[in-house]
């Protein structure tokens, strides 16, 4: 396919199917919100499959009761594999990403690799969103991109 | 340009060239990469669409590569942005799976 990917893993101590229920059960759980990578200006919302199982579709519940339907579940195997479609409020109409998530066994640990595809066809409207923030925004994400990354390859 | 930019070695690689374009044993020297791997995560990053090369007027027979335009921009800022959300959503999960919660 055309178009680029950010791919992100890591290891977590569990098996893949506890990962995978875990993953999708509790994401209104773990899913945590931060301020500079909100969902929408409402922020994150509460996330939920619904219904969890294939054919389901990762939705939000914003505080102020709107839903918002991040995408359709394309693949649900439990242990293995989660795929969805994500597309947030501010994407433009047809606008549409991929994000697949894999849980491998490593060592009586779990990797789970998240991998989100189609950035070609993210609108150039979406990066204006953070106005005349973006140069703060830049210095403040390479920063925070940096920082995270460090943390990360610390981990086993 | 799956993974393009998933890796260590290759986004270091990136912020060498956005620095100034760079000879891919100039690359290897600063990254210590043996020759072979170096032109494998050049070869990956250049198929990602985030990497040229050329030659310089002065010689044909030397590569140089460099930051393709639009690299810089949008696309760049999207991947680091989503990869950022991703790295703090994993790490918030791992938290959550590994408490047992």
């Amino acid at each position: 396919m055309s178009g680029a990917a950010v791919i992100v893993a890591l290891r977590v101590a569990a098996t893949p199917q506890a990962a995978f229920t875990a993953f999708t059960r509790d994401i209104g759980k773990w899913w945590r919100s931060h301020p500079l990578f909100q969902l929408s200006r409402k922020g994150d919302g509460m996330l939920r499959f619904d219904p969890a199982g294939p054919g389901g579709r990762l939705v939000t519940r914003f505080d102020d009761g709107e839903e918002w339907e991040i995408g359709a579940v394309r693949h649900w195997l439990p242990g293995e594999r989660l795929a969805f479609a994500w597309r947030l409020p501010s994407f433009q109409e047809g606008q549409l990403t991929e994000v697949d998530v894999r849980f491998e066994a490593v060592d009586g640990e779990t990797r789970v690799t998240v991998e989100h595809r189609g950035w070609d066809t993210i609108p150039p409207s979406h990066v204006a969103r953070h106005g005349f923030e973006l140069m703060l925004f830049q210095r403040r994400l390479g920063e925070f991109w940096r920082g995270l990354l460090k943390r990360m390859s610390a981990q086993p | 340009m799956l993974g393009a930019i998933a890796d260590p070695t290759r986004r270091r690689a990136i912020e060498l060239l956005g620095e100034r374009p760079r000879s891919a044993g100039e690359l290897a020297g600063a990254l210590g990469l043996a020759p072979p791997a170096m032109s494998r995560h050049l070869r990956v990053l250049k198929e990602g669409g985030l990497v040229e090369d050329g030659h310089p007027a002065f010689d044909a027979r030397v590569r140089i590569y460099r930051l393709k335009d639009g690299a810089t921009g949008e696309l760049k800022q999207w991947l680091a942005e989503t990869e950022a959300l991703w790295v703090h959503q994993l790490a918030s999960f791992k938290r959550h799976v590994e408490s047992g919660e």
